[in-house]
């Protein structure tokens, strides 16, 4: 069993029906990109896996999302606990108009770690995202001084502060320029070996150059879910050969 | 000379639409200075240390303001007292809380009208209630009363002027928040609450100036009085006129010669203009911890 299976997943804003019945298995320590056309259901089904749609009003959910081999939507689970093993990156860099420090050690700090631990948390965080090296001589300074790019990897440290499972990142890249976009894909390939990662993109050789599995999305259906190998090179769906071959979205 | 098409062109509709916004700014302007200028002229020469620290006395015909300064003070700090913490709250939950509903466009709806009564009708809400009915403090009004009729006025300004402050913070935080399993509570602490700090001064410095300048209500509620206030913590119940009040009572009953008016309107300019700075200042300095740039 993955580290997250989603079993007859149905979400619906109010009665429009978004998600369509997705049982899907997410495999520990490996990157899964969803890909489909804008509005198929992907950033909504990567929202899922962490409540992060519970915000939203008149959103319902049917069908279970195991983690952990527990239920996330049984009625005693505590979302924000969920969310702590869970972590979200999200599609614009979007940092707290606070220190460097005060964005990674938010989250920790809230959770009960101790003043004391905070430092060595943070070094490691910003490490492992690989902005130590850019910021490590202005961590008081405000996070909203940095680049986009940097912005964007300091959320993805922010993140990491939590020593999360699972990173979402939903088009984490898609409001950077290539060679931040390149960074963030490479540092995927090292953050995959300690978290797995699943990825919503709108970009096929994104998908295609670092996940190991890939799911296609159309119209709140899973069409296909297989290695990202025979998604891209040998579909057994003629939908999924004709997006990813470029005939439409 | 050839007229080439990229030659310049006198538009006559631009030049008077502009010249008629100059003429209005200017005119608006020239009015605000002037009223400054006149209450200083008039009243700035006899401010002293005599007037600012002794009460009137009818029989040494003194015109002291000291009780007058020391009631619009109290009023001052005990309607933010009560006032702010309302008001904010309410606006956390109107912001944050509420699902939109009946229930909750009527409130909103309430509050807007709340807005426009006079506030001489509140004086005299106040007068029934917190003077005659709950008897807080002296049957001619007290300084308690008369801040608790002040907070009910500022209260919607304060609540719109909070909310709006808070929808404006950017969504982004609050979902990024969210997504790294911190409670509603403590995003509104520590990001929601710091970020819409300047709007909130905003809101204070607002309602201030409306107390300053409050007079219809507080004739009824807190009482005419001029002495002296002899204890710091019984004052709070005892009853007394503010500036604005003295003042109107002055102007309209006579009993000191024309320059004491003056003199007390200017002090109240300085007051608003004291008050708003430091207001200011607050902000800043809490603009720092949540840095922009």
């Amino acid at each position: 069993m993955g580290i997250i299976t989603t079993r007859n997943l149905n979400l619906y804003y109010g009665d429009k029906q978004a998600i369509n019945n997705v049982s899907m298995e997410i495999e520990k320590n490996e990157i899964t990109a969803l890909i489909g056309p804008s509005g198929c259901g992907k950033s909504t089904f990567l929202r899922v896996l962490n409540r992060m749609n519970d915000i939203i009003p008149n959103c319902k959910t049917t069908g279970e999302v195991i983690f952990d081999n527990i239920n996330i939507y049984s009625s005693k689970i505590d979302p924000m606990l969920i969310r702590k093993k869970i972590g979200m990156v999200f599609q614009k860099p979007n940092p707290f108009p606070l220190s460097i420090y005060d964005n990674i050690a938010y989250a920790p700090k809230y959770h009960g770690k101790k003043r004391a631990e905070l430092d060595e948390i943070v070094e490691s965080s910003l490490k492992a995202a690989a902005l130590w090296d850019e910021v490590k001589d202005r961590l008081k300074k405000s996070a909203m001084s940095l680049s986009g790019g940097q912005q964007q990897r300091l959320c993805i440290a922010r993140t990491i502060a939590l020593n999360p499972e699972v990173i979402l990142m939903d088009e984490a890249t898609s409001a950077l320029d290539p060679i931040s976009t390149y960074k963030i894909e490479d540092l995927l390939a090292t953050l995959k070996k300690t978290y797995t990662v699943v990825i919503v993109t709108h970009n096929m050789q994104q998908a295609s150059r670092i996940a190991d599995k890939t799911a296609f999305f159309l119209l709140g259906d899973l069409i296909e879910y297989d290695t990202t190998e025979n998604i891209f090179t040998n579909p057994k769906n003629k939908q999924t050969l004709d997006y990813v071959s470029g005939h439409f979205g | 000379m050839d007229k080439n098409i990229y030659d310049k062109q006198i538009r006559p509709g631009v030049i008077a639409v502009r010249a008629l916004i100059y003429t209005v700014t200017a005119a608006v302007v020239t009015l605000v200075v002037a009223i400054i200028v006149y209450l200083i002229i008039k009243g700035l020469p006899y401010i002293n240390w005599e007037l600012l620290s002794t009460a009137p006395s009818r029989l040494n015909e003194t015109y002291g303001i000291a009780p007058m300064i020391i009631n619009t003070l109290y009023i001052v700090l005990i309607t933010l007292v009560v006032s702010i913490p309302l008001g904010i709250g309410t606006a956390i939950y109107l912001a944050e809380y509420s699902k939109p509903g009946k229930i909750i466009s009527a409130f909103r709806f309430a509050i807007e009208i709340l807005a426009g009564i006079p506030s001489i009708v509140y004086g005299l809400f106040g007068l029934a209630f917190f003077v005659n009915t709950l008897r807080i403090g002296s049957g001619s009004g007290s300084m308690l009363s008369g801040a608790l009729t002040c907070a009910l006025i500022v209260l919607p300004t304060m609540i719109r002027t909070t909310e709006e402050a808070l929808l404006q913070v950017n969504p982004t935080y609050r979902e990024a928040a969210f997504s790294l399993g911190a409670s509603k509570l403590h995003i509104i602490r520590t990001i929601l609450l710091p970020c819409a700090l300047p709007g909130i001064v905003v809101a204070v410095i607002l309602s201030i100036g409306r107390i300053v300048s409050e007079s219809a209500a507080l004739l009824y509620t807190a009482g005419v009085d001029y002495t002296m206030p002899t204890n710091f913590a019984k004052h709070i119940v005892e009853p007394g006129a503010g500036l604005t009040v003295q003042l109107y009572l002055y102007a309209t009953e006579g009993g000191a010669p024309d320059w004491v008016p003056y003199a007390m309107a200017a002090i109240l300019m300085i007051l608003v203009f004291v008050i708003n700075l430091t207001a200011n200042i607050i902000a800043g300095l809490f603009k720092k911890k949540v840095s922009v740039k």
